[in-house]
């Protein structure tokens, strides 16, 4: 069965980079969706479930780290592979993040190959 | 302390690597004074608090920051791109040389908060904080084509001035 994946961005403009370096990376997902904010991201994820999301910290109305906390609450994200994309580099944050409930982390600026080896073993 | 030339430096290695990865296009220092604008400019801002506190700008004309914004899409530079994509894609080009810089002296500096870029767009835009604070500037060649402008405006915070 294949694979979906969101992205959740508050600039379009990055969910299209973000889009383009996933295909750059070589992986590949049968349905993608965006999400403008973490309030549009958890409206959809109630929903139905998503493989793998790929999430920014930094967005007003909700921030990525909220959007882990209460997604990890929803039936249908139990088993979806969230991943934070984000400029944050404090290691303190990234831990916090990942205790949260995020399963990686990825800096930007990014390159595909960071994609590839963070996405990979998640995928399999 | 961080020096102004230490700041300088990371300012300048930060928008490289940034260019680098995500704009796909080259960067250098220019030895030009100011940019060479064309009658309108857009102004891609971020500001930061923490011990060091201040904003980061990024400034160039329409013409540069449409190449950047079709660059960072992977699109032609003839394509039509709209306003709001373009100064999308100089705020998060904003952001992510402010994550750089960020990641760079936060080990000396301790933990700095960054908020939501802005851009805006109109002549001679500059970013202020008044008296007292300092500035740092590199003027960036692109690809021997454009000239931008880096700018991290800024002043110590509570515990640098007094600790």
């Amino acid at each position: 069965m294949g694979k979906s994946l969101m992205i959740v961005d508050d600039s379009a403009t990055m969910r299209k980079i973000i889009m383009r370096t996933v295909r750059m990376s070589g992986l590949e997902f049968d349905r993608t969706e965006e999400a403008g904010s973490g309030v549009e991201a958890l409206e959809k994820l109630k929903i139905g479930p998503i493989d793998v999301i790929l999430c920014d910290i930094n967005m007003p109305e909700m921030n990525g780290t909220e959007m882990v906390k209460q997604a990890r609450q929803l039936p249908t994200c139990a088993g979806t592979k969230i991943v934070m994309v984000s400029t944050e580099s404090a290691q303190d944050l990234i831990n916090q993040v990942l205790t949260d409930g995020a399963n990686g982390y990825i800096t930007k600026p990014f390159t595909p190959e960071q994609f590839r080896e963070k996405l990979t073993p998640l995928l399999n | 302390m961080m020096t102004t030339a230490c700041l300088k430096d990371v300012l300048l290695d930060s928008a490289r690597e940034v260019f680098e990865t995500m704009v796909f296009m080259a960067l250098a220092e220019s030895g030009e004074n100011s940019p060479a604008m064309g009658e309108t400019a857009l102004l891609g801002s971020i500001t930061f608090k923490g011990n060091l506190k201040g904003c980061l700008a990024i400034c160039c004309d329409v013409a540069c920051a449409r190449t950047i914004a079709a660059n960072m899409l992977g699109m032609d530079a003839s394509a039509e791109l709209g306003e709001a994509d373009i100064c999308d894609a100089i705020g998060e080009l904003a952001n992510m040389v402010m994550g750089t810089v960020k990641s760079r002296i936060q080990n000396e500096l301790g933990p700095i908060e960054v908020s939501i870029p802005s851009v805006v767009r109109g002549r001679e835009l500059k970013n202020s904080m008044g008296e007292g604070a300092s500035m740092v500037t590199v003027m960036a060649d692109i690809e021997g084509q454009y000239t931008a402008e880096f700018s991290l405006l800024y002043r110590s915070g509570p515990s640098e001035r007094h600790g």
